[in-house]
């Protein structure tokens, strides 16, 4: 089995490359920088002998990946899943962002991964046989005064993985979609959160073993799905009001 | 963002608040770097001293550059990041038989921290130091960027960073020549010794491709000739016996303390009477071992240090000359008879090298003990200290919290030379540690 890892270079992506190298499956990694993408590849291949296939890219150009699939030998016929766990955040995300900004956000979260479905898709449906994996984020659940693009990007990918549910009803792939909370790598590093962060490693284990499921939505670590729940029958204008007290004190 | 973090050293004597920051892609590490006027890394943070942070400072910790690089089976040559795990190296160079033979005594300790300290291990006596082993070094400074470091390139530098103790910058590889090991099985020999004298004169007729080490009990008030009874203990490879293949150790992060400490003249005393019966009497005086048993002493023994309580303990190892050895044992034991120090592990080694810079590591004999710490001995390793200057011993900067920086300049002869050059190479002297500020690195 061959599979597709978008940012495999750091956090989660990292961790379910070496889940999938484990089970022996070769891999075509993506991401923004030559040097740690070569020090994986070497690293995958000499300790799993499994090939590797590493290719450098920035995902927040849509440019860059419609240059990429057309000057790169990736047989997608040969490809049996595609992981996306990307998540690109900048400092400044606010309601006034520029153009270039609030671009990229859009394109790595959000636009690069309905891109690289689509390019897979059809391929899969016409084996009745393939992954796709995607990875929200619980910024998605709440409008907010910071990380506003990021969070509208994720909410977008939301509804883009609900209707990949509803598009792929009569196939048989697998469409898992992760909506996940603060983790233990570098995007929450060093904030103070109240709630423990979910492992990377352990997310890793159980995306490798849903593979034959069917379609899942799943809130990582467990409990977002019950402040998820909360949220959602809580009517806004009673969560803007708490929003404003919080704030304040 | 950093993470504020309290951190303390192994030996918990130091405890301080510092920045941590775990970088996992260079870029980051790069820009990490640069983002503070000072720092330091820190590989397992398993340091007897503060030597991997320094109070309110950057430790930039690189536990996820934990990758092999490069590795050929044929020429017996691997190139690792720094952040990887002794016990993470020789799980994969095992399987193919090869090792590096200079292995510190706990598995957990980053390869970044074992060239910065210059480790030995068991087999110090024949394969010297972890120097010997060091084939090539990739060095990230903030300002210098990155360096090729061997005995053709950047060659001082590569001197310098060797037992430089992470002062010229941050260690992102390591390439090791690796040695055969003719299998994982060990034939275990020990004997009785009656005193520390006859253990001297037993390590050195003793075969030095062996791993031998000794274990003494110090009792006070006993003359020099039955002073250190203890045992000796030979490890050989068993290499008629190689059908056991190596059980691969997983980390356990096994960094708990009891909240008092346990080891008095009383408990010291008894574990040291039933450790000698039960290895003079009860167990074989020869039997067969496994390579994780023989490598790492301490693996699965951790309680020992989680008995010392938070106060912690003091650990001294130094180097000695065999002509000077006698003479410094009776002052030695004269300071111990009035002191009465509670001493819980005593042993002596052979190390084999050329001592250089802040090096340990010498053609000497190595006596390391522990002690309990409390003021008493503090006081009594002080009075010590003076016999190091006056017997020209060499103490291990990278195991004793409490050795002072006179101590330090007086013992390391090529203290001031190792400053200059790293001055050369820093002016601003960047990376720095608690340790390095206390002795004036």
């Amino acid at each position: 089995m061959k599979y597709i890892i978008l940012g495999a270079s750091s956090g989660l992506g990292r961790e379910l490359a070496y889940s999938l190298a484990k089970k022996n499956n070769n891999l075509v990694i993506i991401s923004r920088d030559e040097r740690d993408l070569k020090a994986i590849k070497e690293d995958l291949e000499i300790q799993f002998k499994i090939t590797v296939q590493s290719f450098e890219l920035d995902l927040s150009s849509l440019e860059k990946i419609q240059n990429f699939f057309n000057s790169n030998p990736i047989i997608i016929d040969e490809i049996d899943g595609i992981l996306m766990p990307i998540g690109m955040i900048i400092k400044d995300d606010k309601i006034i962002n520029n153009f270039e900004n609030t671009n990229s956000i859009i394109q790595a979260n959000l636009g690069s991964v309905i891109y690289f479905v689509s390019k897979f898709y059809p391929a899969f449906v016409k084996k009745n046989k393939g992954t796709i994996v995607g990875f929200g984020s619980i910024a998605e659940m709440f409008g907010r005064d910071k990380n506003v693009v990021y969070s509208s990007a994720k909410r977008g990918l939301s509804s883009f993985f609900e209707s990949l549910a509803i598009s792929s009803l009569s196939t048989k792939l697998n469409i898992q979609f992760y909506i996940v909370g603060y983790m233990n790598t570098n995007l929450s590093y060093g904030k103070n959160i109240l709630l423990a962060k979910g492992s990377a490693k352990e997310l890793a284990k159980i995306v490798c073993n849903n593979f034959n499921n069917n379609y899942k939505k799943i809130y990582y670590p467990y409990w977002w799905i019950f402040i998820n729940i909360l949220f959602k029958i809580t009517p806004f204008f009673l969560l803007r009001y708490l929003y404003k007290f919080i704030k304040k004190n | 963002m950093f993470e504020k973090k309290k951190i303390t050293s192994f030996d918990q004597n130091c405890s301080l608040e510092i920045f941590i920051k775990n970088s996992d892609k260079y870029k980051e590490l790069e820009d990490d770097s640069r983002s503070v006027q000072n720092l330091i890394t820190m590989g397992s943070c398993y340091s007897y001293v503060a030597a991997s942070f320094k109070e309110k400072s950057l430790s930039i910790n690189v536990k996820n550059f934990n990758r092999i690089l490069f590795f050929d089976k044929e020429k017996k040559i691997i190139t690792v990041e720094a952040g990887m795990k002794i016990f993470e190296l020789l799980n994969f160079t095992l399987k193919h038989n090869l090792w590096i033979p200079q292995i510190p005594g706990h598995p957990f300790v980053s390869i970044g921290g074992a060239v910065a300290s210059n480790v030995h291990g068991k087999s110090c006596a024949f394969y010297g130091t972890i120097k010997n082993s060091v084939k090539n070094i990739k060095l990230f400074h903030k300002y210098h960027g990155w360096l090729n470091l061997n005995s053709e390139e950047n060659k001082d530098i590569f001197d310098l960073t060797i037992g430089g103790l992470g002062l010229t910058g941050t260690i992102i590889s390591v390439t090791f020549i690796l040695q055969e090991l003719n299998g994982l099985n060990f034939l275990t020999t020990v004997k009785s010794v009656n005193s520390i004298s006859q253990t001297v004169d037993f390590l050195e007729s003793s075969d030095e491709k062996n791993l031998t080490y000794s274990w003494n009990t110090i009792d006070s008030n006993l003359d020099l000739n039955s002073f250190g009874k203890g045992l000796i203990f030979e490890n050989k490879i068993d290499e008629k016996n190689n059908l056991n293949s190596y059980k691969k150790i997983k980390f356990i992060n096994k960094k708990r303390i009891f909240p008092i400490n346990l080891w008095n003249n009383i408990t010291i005393k008894s574990f040291n009477y039933l450790f000698f019966i039960y290895h003079n009497y009860i167990r074989k005086n020869l039997y067969k071992d496994n390579f994780s048993n023989v490598v790492f002493p301490f693996y699965n023994k951790e309680i020992y240090f989680s008995l010392f309580g938070h106060k912690g303990f003091i650990e001294s190892q130094i180097l000695i000359s065999k002509e000077k050895i006698h003479e410094f044992l009776e002052e030695f034991k004269r300071n111990i008879d009035i002191h009465k120090p509670s001493i819980t592990i005593f042993s002596l080694k052979k190390i084999s090298g050329k001592q250089k810079y802040l090096r340990f590591e010498d053609n000497k004999i190595c006596l390391t003990f522990d002690m309990v710490s409390n003021k008493k001995n503090t006081h009594f390793l002080n009075e010590i200290y003076k016999l190091y200057i006056k017997y020209n011993v060499l103490p291990s900067i990278i195991k004793d919290s409490n050795l002072d920086k006179e101590t330090f300049n007086r013992c390391y002869k090529e203290a001031d030379i190792f400053r200059e050059k790293l001055k050369k190479f820093d002016p601003k002297r960047l990376y720095r540690s608690e340790l390095s500020d206390k002795l004036n690195i």
